[in-house]
């Protein structure tokens, strides 16, 4: 009987060779190598396990359908990431659809609200742990709307530029500007609202 | 673009030599400029390399399971819908090929125009198209494939000129 191939040490661009070739063993490595990390973007994006989960899940079962469409020409996890990221925002702008916008997320929208913000005088994370630091982050984000979580997340996270990001937002370059700067003025604003916080 | 958006595209590295120069300017003149690109320092600073470590909350096996699921489910959807456009195309097969003989005949009887002038003939419904021309003395067929292109099948010469006998 022959035996399981072992792939723990085989290389990714090796591993999504094989799966292009129909190895489903090959593509399960992969996909335990990089659940985590698809899992933790989905879950960035939604803020809700049980949905970021099931997107992540999505995210497995279109790779797989899409196989033969990658090329390469950038790391397997940078095109497994795009395609939950892609998901994500499609799941949000449905959500958004059903949901009543807030007087806050409508100000946001339109802009200016950010430059009513006093400006952050102090570091608002010097001296902090960096676990500690993770965290703060983690709830600051959770106090944004999507547009200005994801804007930050594909910038700061995913490294992407501009362009990239309007792309795959669907809006200018120009609304991906404003968004970023709102979101950084108000996650400023939020970290600094931490630190009084621990500090009383 | 406004100030408050240069000194951000500034910092992201996407702005030309030009407007680096005048930015790098302005923030050595104005202390609120230079304020607000220290806050946006600051929080970009604090997000690098800082997001939240979080993990799938179920077993490799348990996760894949599903994938899988998910993987035949779509391969019998996918299977499945060829099926159905096979069974429209075979419906259209002998409605393609009756067409091409009309057409066919249609030329062979030829006699359809009365004076030189070329004509092209496109019947209703029909997936062929014939071209003749009196003054060449010829007549040719076209039949649309499946993908609804036309390719001569059919070609007839008549009174060829003395000097091809």
């Amino acid at each position: 009987m022959p035996q399981p191939t072992d792939y723990t040490t085989t290389l990714d661009v090796q591993l999504v060779a094989a799966s292009q070739a129909g190895d489903m063993p090959a593509f399960e490595e992969l996909v335990a190598r990089h659940r985590d990390k698809i899992y933790a973007r989905a879950f960035s994006m939604m803020r809700n396990e049980e949905e970021a989960i099931d997107l992540a899940q999505e995210a497995w079962v279109k790779a797989w359908q899409r196989l033969k469409q990658f090329q390469g020409d950038s790391s397997f996890a940078t095109w497994m990431t795009r395609i939950v990221i892609n998901l994500c925002l499609d799941q949000l702008r449905r959500q958004k659809r059903t949901r009543a916008e807030s007087i806050e997320q409508l100000d946001e929208e339109l802009g200016g609200v950010e430059r009513q913000m006093p400006v952050v005088a102090s570091n608002p994370t010097e001296g902090l742990e960096r676990a500690e630091l993770r965290k703060r982050i983690d709830k600051a984000m959770t106090q944004l709307s999507y547009e200005h979580r994801t804007v930050l997340i594909l910038h700061e996270f995913e490294e992407m530029e501009y362009k990239q990001i309007a792309k795959v937002m669907n809006c200018s370059i120009g609304t991906v500007m404003s968004r970023l700067f709102y979101a950084r003025r108000r996650l400023a604003s939020l970290l600094q609202s931490l630190k009084k916080e621990q500090q009383s | 673009m406004n100030t408050e958006m240069k000194l951000q595209a500034l910092l992201d590295g996407e702005l030309d030599a030009r407007e680096t120069r005048e930015i790098e300017a302005l923030l050595t003149q104005d202390t609120k400029s230079a304020a607000l690109m220290q806050e946006l320092k600051w929080t970009k600073g604090a997000m690098v390399g800082n997001e939240a470590e979080v993990k799938l909350p179920e077993s490799r096996e348990f996760f894949w399971s599903k994938i899988q699921r998910g993987i035949e489910a779509g391969e019998k959807q996918a299977a499945a819908a060829p099926a159905g456009r096979a069974w429209w195309l075979k419906l259209l097969y002998p409605a393609t090929g009756l067409a091409a003989m009309v057409a066919v005949m249609f030329v062979v009887s030829g006699g359809r125009t009365t004076d030189d002038a070329d004509s092209e003939s496109v019947p209703e419904d029909v997936n062929a198209v014939s071209f003749r021309s009196e003054s060449e003395k010829m007549s040719v067929v076209y039949v649309a494939d499946e993908n609804g292109n036309f390719s001569p099948v059919s070609e007839e010469v008549k009174n060829a000129p003395e000097a091809d006998k």
